[in-house]
């Protein structure tokens, strides 16, 4: 007894309690319920049964009404757009930002900081500044896409099927550059400076050094960060319950949006279910790509 | 023959601190010039300003005869080898070789050739694909002099290139970088700390201090010769030793103090009662008898490496001999210090300036 007493005090015992509390608190809170998700999506569910674990077993009959659906591909379809302009978006604007930043002129520091702003405000709060500038008779965006010539006509891009997805992604854009900008700031001041003065003798411009430098040495810094922001987009639900609800007609809507609008709006808690899995196929494959970079930095 | 650099009246400021101050200096084609003095002394700045890391506040920097002031580091075609060598880690040892030529736009089968017979030069043969996280400290250091090689520059810049290697591979690659320089009939300039890198490898030394150049020249002349007591203190290894001293009634000898005064015989005038620091190396002292010589010393510390016995005296201050082989004297013995008049070096003991 007094061994096992001593053992949890100081040595192995101790580091087994260490890992296994974490350990305890992930399978109790994330664990179970993925599983239970999972498990729904092959079950018949409904209101009645919803209160018991052992549901009939319907096989992949869930899945193959929901691809039977017409707001299935499209849905899709939008979910990959947003997913690809939204991290092409943050992603080229927070580089820029970085690179800009990174020329460290008086006050970049706290310039840097005050991005962050933006990446600390709740989704709810930037969709209702975004529906402000959005809106289409009196929004700020409109007024300077007019007076600017861009635009001859007023854009009611949440109401309008063929801007609403658009929309969200530049307020997703907005809200996810500046995260984007201090990892790769971080990035960025970790090349030692020695090697930017050893290319610049070797003969290469600053363009040069760019590509054959900084870009190389972001390699891991990059990969993590896109497996990053596809997991932060694919979780991005409040923008599009503050601005466009998934609407008009869907043409706004996203999986994760939809899966809960299937759970808990049209009560189909098994499709809502089986939604939610495809995505955590796609989710699973990013973690592994975020895992994978960043263990293979290339550090000098 | 114009010299291959010459630097003239420059100055460089960072804010209000003075980094370099008035440095004239100019390199011949074809020599290896050591620069060499305590931290911070604006060595590595000069070294800086030669390849255009930093600029130059004012002056005038030639290479090959053309004025680089504002010349961009990759337009002055002179090579660096840095402290922490700064190789390329994304890139294979071949790729880091090749860096300079792809940048130019050689084909790569040309620069592909250029990288095997450099390699094949400094030994990197088998190494050229490995990446650099894969090489020894020496291995490092040879990759990125041959980078610097393959560019055939018009000068190269060492940056204290040993100082992350250890000891017997420092003595090691001394006479590599050495005859390397020899083999390529380069021009070098080689930034280090360590007065005997400078003293074995250069045929130039130029010893700084806060940004001014103290002295120059060939490595014995700094060593037989030292115009002040600082290039005195800083060139010999064991430093010499520095007595006060007050010149005697017949201007031919010192008056100097070790606990008690004695009379010293010089090779120079001194004006009786002038106030001078007599500086004697500890190889040119000689150990004799307790009752003869020119001063009578307790002997405190014996440390004998075989070759070499490095004797420290009881005086204040003390002093410093080496004897060559072993010697039969231990602590606490009296001794006698015997030293030719030409071996006593004379400096002022307000400006520390030489006499004679």
């Amino acid at each position: 007894m007094k061994r096992v007493l001593s053992s949890i005090t100081d040595g192995r015992g101790f580091d087994i309690a260490l890992v296994a509390l974490p350990l305890a608190f992930l399978l109790l809170l994330s664990g179970l319920p993925l599983l239970y998700n999972v498990l729904m999506s092959f079950q018949e569910v409904d209101m009645f049964s919803l209160g018991t674990l052992w549901r009939p077993f319907v096989g992949f009959e869930n899945y193959r009404k929901l691809f039977e659906q017409p707001e299935t591909l499209p849905i899709l379809g939008n979910t990959a757009i947003f997913v690809t302009a939204s991290i092409a978006g943050q992603f080229l604007i927070g580089f820029g930002l970085a690179l800009f930043f990174w020329t460290n002129f008086p006050g970049a520091s706290w310039l840097r900081g005050l991005f962050l702003v933006s990446w600390v405000m709740p989704g709810l709060v930037v969709g209702a500044i975004w529906n402000w500038i959005l809106s289409g008779d009196f929004g700020v965006l409109n007024f300077l896409l007019r007076e600017s010539g861009l635009i001859s006509g007023n854009i009611f891009w949440r109401s309008d099927p063929n801007y609403s997805l658009w929309a969200v992604v530049i307020a997703n854009v907005w809200l996810g550059t500046s995260f984007n900008m201090i990892l790769l700031s971080v990035g960025l001041s970790a090349i030692p400076g020695d090697l930017y003065e050893a290319a610049e003798l070797d003969g290469a411009n600053a363009w040069q050094r760019f590509w054959t430098i900084t870009l190389p040495m972001m390699r891991s810094s990059i990969g993590a960060l896109i497996a990053l922001g596809l997991i932060f987009t694919l979780q991005q639900f409040d923008l599009f319950a503050a601005i466009t609800s998934g609407g008009p007609n869907n043409s706004s809507n996203v999986t994760q949006y939809w899966a809960w609008d299937m759970s808990f709006r049209q009560y189909d808690f098994a499709k809502g279910a089986t939604i939610s899995v495809i995505m955590i196929v796609f989710v699973m494959l990013a973690s592994i790509v975020y895992v994978r970079s960043t263990r293979h930095e290339v550090r000098g | 023959m114009t010299p291959q650099i010459e630097f003239s009246g420059v100055n460089k400021y960072y804010g209000a601190y003075h980094a370099l101050k008035n440095v004239e200096l100019s390199i011949k084609k074809g020599s290896f010039t050591a620069l060499v003095g305590p931290s911070g002394c604006g060595k590595s700045t000069l070294l800086r300003s030669l390849a255009g890391l930093e600029s130059i506040s004012s002056g005038t920097l030639k290479i090959a005869g053309d004025v680089m002031n504002k010349v961009p580091p990759r337009k002055r075609d002179v090579a660096m080898v840095f402290q922490s060598y700064a190789l390329y880690p994304h890139m294979t040892v071949e790729e880091n070789l090749t860096y300079s030529l792809r940048i130019r736009g050689t084909p790569k089968a040309e620069a592909r050739k250029a990288a095997e017979e450099v390699a094949a030069t400094t030994g990197l043969s088998h190494l050229l694909g490995r990446y650099p996280r894969e090489l020894s400290g020496g291995q490092r250091q040879r990759v990125a002099m041959s980078r610097a090689i393959i560019r055939h520059p018009k000068a190269f810049l060492f940056d204290e290139p040993l100082s992350n290697l250890d000891a017997a591979l420092r003595v090691h690659m001394r006479k590599e970088i050495r005859a390397l320089h020899d083999r390529l009939g380069a021009t070098s300039v080689y930034v280090t700390h360590d007065q005997i890198e400078a003293m074995t490898m250069a045929d130039h030394v130029v010893v700084m201090r806060a940004g001014v150049i103290e002295q120059q020249g060939r490595p014995l002349d700094l060593y037989d010769r030292p115009v002040n007591k600082f290039v005195a203190g800083f060139i010999g290894s064991p430093a010499m030793n520095f007595l006060p001293a007050v010149g005697s009634e017949d201007g031919r000898s010192l008056v100097v103090d070790v606990g008690a005064p004695q009379t010293v015989p010089i090779s120079t005038n001194v004006e009786p009662g002038r106030k001078v620091i007599a500086g004697i190396r500890p190889e040119h002292i000689s150990v004799v008898a307790a009752d003869s010589g020119l001063m009578r010393v307790a002997v405190s510390v014996v440390e004998s490496t075989g070759s070499m016995s490095y004797i420290t005296t009881a005086t204040r201050p003390e002093l410093a001999i080496v004897e060559t082989g072993r010697t039969d004297v231990s602590a606490g013995d009296l001794i006698g210090l015997s030293f030719a008049p030409q071996s006593v070096h004379v400096f002022d003991a307000g400006t520390e300036e030489r006499i004679g």
